[in-house]
C-alpha cells in the first residue's frame, strides 16, 4: 500500500507543476489544444517511467562525479526513441509539438526525479514515482489545455463544443487564450485555487506585513 | 490595508507618514477623470452610459468580493479603473467582453496582490491590454481632441496635488519626441498631443504603475514614451491608443527594476561620498 503513495502523492499534494513549479516551459508551449497536451503528457510520462527504471537499476554503478552526464544520456536516448515513434505513427501531432518533445531532455522534472529519487531507490518505487509525477504533470497540462482550447477555439479535441461566431454560433473566441501568457494566468489561478483548498502548501511570505501598533490615546 | 492607511494610522517610527487617505486619492483621480468622461458621455449617449454603468458594476463586484473574502475594509479604488476604461472603450463594444476584460484586469492587475498600492501595475492598463489581446475587433477611443482638452484640467489638478509625477510626464514627452525624431515618424504638436494626452496622464502617469524614485521616474517615462513610438504602427502624426496602453504596460513591468537600480546607484554614490 505504501508503494501506491508514490503514485498518488504527486497528483495534487506534491504536484510537480503547481507545487514544485517544474516543467513550466512545456506546460506553456503545448497547451493550446488538448490533443497536443495529451500527446506531450503521454510522451513525458513514458520517458519519466523508463528513465526512472533504467537509472534506478544501474544506480549503484554510476560514478557520482559523472552521474548527471549518464542521466542525461539515458534520458536523451529515450527522448529520441519517443520522438521517432511519434514521427512514425502520429506525424501530424509530432509536427505541432515541433521541438517540445525533443526538449523533454531539458525538462527539469525528468532530471529532478532521476537525481532526486531514482538515484536512491529500488526500481519499483522509482517507476511508480516516475508514473505519479508524470500523471501529476499530465493532470495540470490537460486542465490547462482544456481551458485554453475551449475558450480559445470553442473546441475540445477538435470537436466543436461552443459554436463560434465564424461558424454562425454565438461564441466569440478569446484571442488571448491562443497566446502563451494565458497559460501563465491559468497556471497561476490553478496554484491559487489549489493552495486555497490545501492551505498546507502555502509558503511563509518573504516579507510579512507589519501592522501598525495601536495609536497612543491622547 | 493599503500602505497609505497603515501610514496614516501609525505614529510609530518605522511607518511612513502621508497626508493622504486612500479614498481621498481615489476621489481626486476620479474628479480629474470627470471632464473627459463627460465628453465621451455626450458623444456616445446612452450606449456609453450603459458601458460606464457596466464598468462600475464589475469593479464594485470584485472590490466587494475581495473585501469580504479578505476581511478588509471596502475601498473605492475600482472607480478610477472603471472610469479610465469607460473613456477608452467606445460605445457599442459588447458588454460581456468588456466585463470579462475588466474582471481580469482588476483581479490580476490589482486585487490579487492585495489591493491598490501592493501591486506594480495599473489595473486599467491591464484591463485594456486584456481587451486588446482577446477581442482585437474593439477599437480604442480616448484620442480625440475634445477628450484631450478635457484631460488638461484633470492633469493640472493631479500635478498640483502631486498625485502624478511631472518627471514621468516630462520624461515621457521627451522620450516620445526623441524616439519620433530617431525613427523619422511625423511629429505634429496638434494631432500628436491630442492623441497622447489622455493616455499619458491616466495610463503612463498612473502613480501605482509608474516608478517611485526620481531617477526611476525619468527612466520609466522615457521608456514609456519611446515604447509608444515603437508600438505605433499607424501612419500619420497621431498615436494609436493601443500603442500607449502597451507602452504603459511594458514600462510598468520594468518600473520596479528601474527603481531598484536607482536605489542601488544612489546607495553606492552615498557610500563613496560618506565612506
Amino acid at each position: 500500500m505504501s508503494l501506491l503513495r508514490h503514485v498518488t502523492a504527486p497528483l495534487i499534494a506534491n504536484n510537480p507543476v503547481t507545487l514544485q513549479i517544474l516543467g513550466i516551459c512545456s506546460a506553456l508551449a503545448v497547451t493550446t489544444s488538448l490533443a497536443t497536451a495529451l500527446t506531450m503528457s503521454i510522451a513525458l510520462t513514458a520517458v519519466l517511467c523508463a528513465s526512472a527504471a533504467i537509472i534506478s537499476a544501474i544506480r549503484n554503478h554510476i560514478p557520482a562525479s559523472i552521474r548527471l552526464i549518464v542521466q542525461i544520456t539515458i534520458v536523451a536516448a529515450l527522448v529520441v526513441v519517443i520522438d521517432e515513434f511519434l514521427k512514425a505513427y502520429a506525424f501530424e501531432i509530432s509536427g505541432r509539438l515541433s521541438i517540445f518533445v525533443g526538449l523533454i531532455v531539458t525538462n527539469c522534472l525528468v532530471l529532478g526525479r532521476a537525481e532526486g529519487f531514482a538515484m536512491h531507490n529500488p526500481v519499483l518505487p522509482s517507476v511508480l514515482d516516475g508514473l505519479g509525477n508524470g500523471l501529476g504533470y499530465s493532470l495540470i497540462l490537460l486542465v490547462v489545455g482544456a481551458i485554453r482550447e475551449l475558450l480559445g477555439a470553442g473546441t475540445l479535441f477538435g470537436q466543436s463544443v461552443l459554436r463560434t461566431t465564424a461558424e454562425g454560433g454565438w461564441f466569440e473566441p478569446l484571442g488571448l487564450m491562443a497566446l502563451a501568457p494565458s497559460a501563465f494566468f491559468i497556471l497561476g489561478l490553478l496554484v491559487w485555487a489549489i493552495r486555497s483548498w490545501w492551505t498546507v502548501q502555502n509558503e511563509a511570505p518573504d516579507f510579512a506585513l507589519r501592522t501598525a501598533p495601536e495609536a497612543p490615546r491622547q | 490595508m493599503n500602505p497609505l492607511t497603515l501610514s496614516a494610522a501609525a505614529d510609530a517610527a518605522p511607518f511612513l507618514r502621508s497626508r493622504w487617505e486612500p479614498a481621498e486619492v481615489t476621489f481626486a483621480q476620479a474628479a480629474a477623470l470627470l471632464p473627459p468622461l463627460a465628453v465621451v458621455l455626450l458623444a456616445g449617449g446612452g450606449a456609453q452610459a450603459l458601458l460606464l454603468a457596466t464598468s462600475l458594476a464589475v469593479t464594485f463586484f470584485w472590490e466587494t468580493l475581495f473585501a469580504l473574502l479578505r476581511g478588509r475594509a471596502w475601498s473605492w479604488h475600482g472607480v478610477t479603473t472603471a472610469l479610465v476604461v469607460a473613456v477608452m472603450v467606445p460605445a457599442g463594444a459588447p458588454l460581456w467582453q468588456l466585463a470579462l476584460a475588466l474582471s481580469l484586469g482588476v483581479v490580476l492587475g490589482e486585487l490579487i496582490f492585495g489591493g491598490r498600492g501592493f501591486g506594480f501595475l495599473a489595473a486599467g492598463v491591464v484591463a485594456l491590454a486584456f481587451l486588446r489581446f482577446s477581442f482585437a475587433a474593439i477599437p480604442f477611443a480616448g484620442d480625440s481632441g475634445a477628450v484631450a482638452m478635457a484631460t488638461l484640467p484633470g492633469a493640472a489638478l493631479l500635478l498640483y496635488l502631486r498625485l502624478i509625477s511631472w518627471r514621468v510626464a516630462l520624461a515621457a514627452l521627451l522620450g516620445f519626441a526623441a524616439a519620433s525624431l530617431a525613427t523619422g515618424q511625423p511629429l505634429d504638436p496638434g494631432p500628436t498631443g491630442a492623441s497622447l494626452a489622455f493616455g499619458l496622464v491616466f495610463l503612463i502617469c498612473d502613480p501605482f504603475g509608474a516608478a517611485s524614485t526620481n531617477a526611476g521616474r525619468w527612466l520609466y517615462g522615457a521608456l514609456a514614451g519611446g515604447l509608444a513610438v515603437a508600438f505605433d504602427t499607424a501612419p500619420g502624426a497621431a498615436v494609436a491608443p493601443e500603442a500607449i496602453v502597451f507602452a504603459a504596460l511594458l514600462a510598468s513591468i520594468f518600473a520596479p527594476l528601474l527603481d531598484h537600480a536607482a536605489v542601488l546607484v544612489i546607495a553606492r554614490i552615498r557610500r563613496r561620498r560618506h565612506g
